[in-house]
């Protein structure tokens, strides 16, 4: 196995997997569909296109900084016509939050590929939205190895003011395609199609993998002050 | 591969609130661990879209011709072999006629062994390269038989012109007729940190004030914020060539986009506040790799120093960023430009030729002939 890295820190980003109408939620971390549609678009590919290779590599992502939630209201005026309705929606959006992401192949060349797509986009990327630019550093590169043990061994890239603020060591969650028989949660999220007439998306099983313990030197002891008078006492 | 505008602005407002959400405070987000003003993408896109009605001479954008009805036979040859010129020219002159339009056979070369006839409409008509597609697959559709009036109408009277073309078109109701925006706009946020402030304001009665008795008409508060913002937007020139199906007619619009970029403004509480300033920065870069922000540059709070306000600290962290970015990752734009006031101008000078406005535009017209040739 192969794990191509990549890199999701901006100011704001924005995942659904469930949206309808006019509420547009994102989840708490980058949907598969979401990356998948991201690495189509570097590589060129109208939504009509099939991505079903994209969807056969196996997905996992690291919350190196969950960010917060943001809410935004949005108004649109009606375009045609001279309707003056706006159209209310409201778009939450996840501001501050880093990820590292992982997505897997037995076959490197195909990594390569997508690597080099990356980093020479035919569409400009966006994280999950497109008023959510991608950041410069978007790709790590590409390491031996399944996407968990290769987000496991990488260094973590919160920014200083978190890791100050974070305890030492951090634990950093871990959400990964399952394999047979891993208990998991189902999201809606597997894309099989991108066609903005046939849009579809079949279910994908998310396992938690147990969360990696970091060395954080700036950050502060875990001090609870039960304990800390239980064990003084 | 594609090519790619980057456009940076730092841009400095006084208290206002051009963009406020269902309380009617000023939008804010998250960033670097602290709250900043934010100014959504749609507010500010919505602002160039309007910038763009006052600006725009409709014959250099989109393709507007007399010929339309040519470009419709030319587009059922190329998809269907079944086409020869003069079947297809009967099929689109009907359609054309059924929708109202009179089309004018014009022979060129009369007498000669190569004339050739072309169609014309009495006017000038503005058509996009999908509604002359769709008209034309309309035509083969229909297989011989008469298009409705409706049916072509319905082709032909939907608006379709730059705006459209590189903030693209979302039809929940008839997909094929989307089109897929060729720029990218990204949320301004403030580059230091900032909370909306309350103004607490009483409005005077006349008549009670005249009576020298006390007491406001009415009271409230309004939010606002002061900011200097950071502002990013891209074009993916390919994708606006694309839209428009005309390289320079994509040009022409992505000059206009980086003219109304730079000067326009969502209107917000402007009457209040009379915000209209301009920005104080702005870098242009070309680039044939990839869209590049410099918004990381901000993810520190930005501070005023002993030696500088907060605008000149602002431009060093950006001009920071970009150099750090073109040594780490080889992001070496193609040709970068920089437009900056006063002491700004010095910070900034390591990341481009210096321009004002008009040198920008030209100088960028004269580049994108150049260099986008593909």
């Amino acid at each position: 196995m192969h794990s191509l890295l990549l890199l999701f820190k901006a100011p704001l980003q924005a995942w659904g997997a469930d949206s309808r109408f006019k509420t547009r939620s994102t989840n708490k971390e980058p949907t598969k569909s979401g990356v998948i549609g991201l690495v189509a678009a570097a590589l060129g590919r109208s939504r009509e296109e099939s991505v079903a290779d994209l969807a056969e590599l196996e997905f996992a992502v690291r919350v190196d900084h969950p960010g917060s939630l943001m809410r935004d209201y949005h108004t649109a005026r009606n375009w045609f016509g001279n309707k003056k309705n706006s159209q209310l929606s409201t778009r939450y959006y996840l501001s501050d939050a880093v990820f590292v992401v992982a997505l897997s192949s037995p076959d490197r060349a195909q990594l390569e590929t997508l690597e080099a797509a990356l980093r020479r986009p035919v569409y400009p990327l966006y994280l999950g939205r497109r008023s959510c630019p991608a950041n410069p550093n978007l790709v790590l590169g590409i390491k031996d190895g399944d996407g968990e043990t290769v987000l496991r061994a990488q260094p973590w890239f919160a920014p200083t003011r978190v890791r100050e603020q974070a305890y030492n060591p951090v634990s950093l969650q871990i959400l990964r395609d399952a394999r047979q028989g891993e208990p998991a949660d189902t999201l809606r999220d597997t894309p099989v199609s991108f066609n903005p007439e046939y849009r579809q998306y079949t279910l994908r099983a998310v396992y938690r993998a147990e969360p990696v313990e970091v060395e954080n030197p700036n950050g502060v002891e875990p001090q609870d002050d039960f304990m800390k008078e239980v064990t003084e006492a | 591969m594609s090519f790619f505008i980057d456009i940076h602005a730092l841009q400095t407002l006084p208290p206002s609130n051009i963009n406020r959400d269902d309380t009617g405070a000023p939008k804010t987000a998250v960033f670097g661990g602290v709250p900043r003003q934010r100014v959504s993408s749609q507010a500010w896109k919505s602002a160039i879209r309007q910038d763009f009605a006052g600006n725009l001479d409709s014959s250099q954008l989109g393709l507007r011709t007399k010929r339309v009805a040519e470009k419709v036979v030319k587009k059922i040859q190329d998809i269907s072999e079944e086409y020869d010129v003069e079947k297809a020219q009967a099929e689109v002159t009907a359609a054309f006629k059924t929708a109202g339009i009179k089309i004018t056979p014009k022979v060129k070369n009369k007498g000669l062994e190569d004339k050739k006839t072309t169609l014309e409409t009495g006017y000038l008509l503005l058509l996009s390269t999908q509604q002359i597609n769709r008209l034309a697959q309309a035509i083969i559709d229909a297989d011989g038989a008469k298009l409705t009036k409706k049916e072509v109408a319905k082709i032909l009277d939907t608006q379709h012109s730059v705006d459209i073309s590189l903030f693209g078109r979302m039809l929940a109701d008839a997909p094929d007729f989307n089109v897929d925006a060729s720029s990218q706009v990204a949320h301004a946020i403030g580059v230091h940190e900032s909370e909306p402030e309350f103004d607490y304001y009483t409005a005077v009665d006349d008549v009670v004030r005249e009576a020298e008795e006390s007491g406001a008409g009415m009271i409230g508060t309004v939010e606002m914020m002061s900011s200097t913002l950071y502002r990013y937007a891209n074009i993916n020139l390919d994708g606006l060539a694309k839209n428009l199906d005309d390289k320079e007619a994509a040009h022409a619009a992505a000059l206009q986009f980086i003219k109304s970029f730079i000067s326009a403004m969502p209107t917000g509480k402007q009457n209040s506040f009379a915000n209209r300033t301009l920005p104080e920065a702005v870098v242009v870069t070309l680039r044939d790799d990839r869209p590049v922000s410099y918004v990381n540059a901000f993810e520190t709070p930005v501070k005023e120093s002993a030696e500088h306000g907060r605008r000149v600290m602002a431009a060093q962290a950006l001009a920071q960023e970009a150099t750090d970015l073109a040594e780490t990752y080889g992001l070496e734009p193609a040709k970068s430009y920089v437009l900056a006031v006063g002491e700004l101008k010095e910070s900034l000078a390591a990341l481009g030729e210096e321009v004002n406005l008009k040198t920008l535009l030209d100088k960028l017209q004269a580049d994108l002939a150049e260099v986008h040739t593909n």
